[in-house]
């Protein structure tokens, strides 16, 4: 079935309508022998071999006109839904571009209110130091609860 | 040949066991924004000092980490939860 991929479609529908038309015009011709042996008097040695050649060719051609049927529904199957995957990933595409955009413009909010309050933390420096000395202790106390729980020294 | 019209319709049904496979498609995962893959930085320690003003500081940029951190993780769960909508659709 894999090589079938390569082959035209209609080249393989063509193959496989003159297999089935073929078993049909046999299947009724040795069907019908008495009748046609009258225009055709030739065929009467080869009527056996008709008879399972006709057979053989309308089992292989209902068979194939089948598997067919399944084949091309399951092409079109394949088509929507690699269609409907290309559509998701351009999507997934564009909400990546945004979400990106959004980020880095929230990081830059972020930035621009730490500078301002680094900013206003330097315009106050002489009135926030006048009337408080901080001691080590808080100093130690503060440093250890910004470093990493668990994190290797 | 009566044998043989028996024999035709179990061999056409066959048929319709070998065609039947799973469609060869397969969705990639989306990449996320390299932006998103930096993981939160460590906090800032404060150097030794009786200045009030400068241990605001190390607070106040220790604050910024935070929100930049919180950033990167809200972004992480509007994006997750956006491509699962698009993956399900």
């Amino acid at each position: 079935m894999f090589l079938l991929s390569f082959v035209p479609d209609a080249l393989i529908q063509l193959i496989v309508n003159g297999i089935l038309i073929a078993g049909i015009v046999g299947s009724v011709v040795s069907f019908f022998f008495g009748f046609f042996v009258r225009w055709m008097p030739w065929i009467i040695p080869y009527r056996m071999l008709l008879q399972i050649l006709s057979l053989v060719l309308l089992i292989a051609g209902v068979y194939f006109k089948g598997g067919l049927g399944v084949e091309m529904e399951w092409r079109e199957k394949l088509r929507i839904a690699e269609e409907k995957v290309k559509i998701a990933e351009e999507k997934s595409q564009q909400v990546n571009t945004v979400v990106q955009k959004v980020y880095v413009d929230r990081v830059k909010t972020v930035k621009d209110t730490q500078i301002v309050v680094q900013e206003k933390i330097v315009e106050k420096e002489k009135i926030i130091d006048a009337e408080c000395k901080v001691p080590k202790e808080a100093v130690d106390i503060l440093n250890e609860a910004a470093k990493t729980p668990g994190a290797k020294k | 040949m009566k044998r043989l019209i028996i024999l035709a319709p179990a061999l056409l049904l066959s048929g319709c066991l070998t065609f039947g496979t799973t469609a060869p498609v397969r969705h990639k995962f989306p990449d996320v924004p390299p932006e998103l893959l930096k993981s939160c930085p460590d906090l800032q320690i404060a150097n030794e000092t009786d200045k009030l003003s400068d241990v605001l500081k190390i607070v106040s940029e220790n604050y910024g980490k935070y929100h930049e951190c919180r950033v990167a993780v809200d972004t992480w769960i509007e994006w997750y939860k956006t491509q699962k909508e698009i993956y399900n659709r």
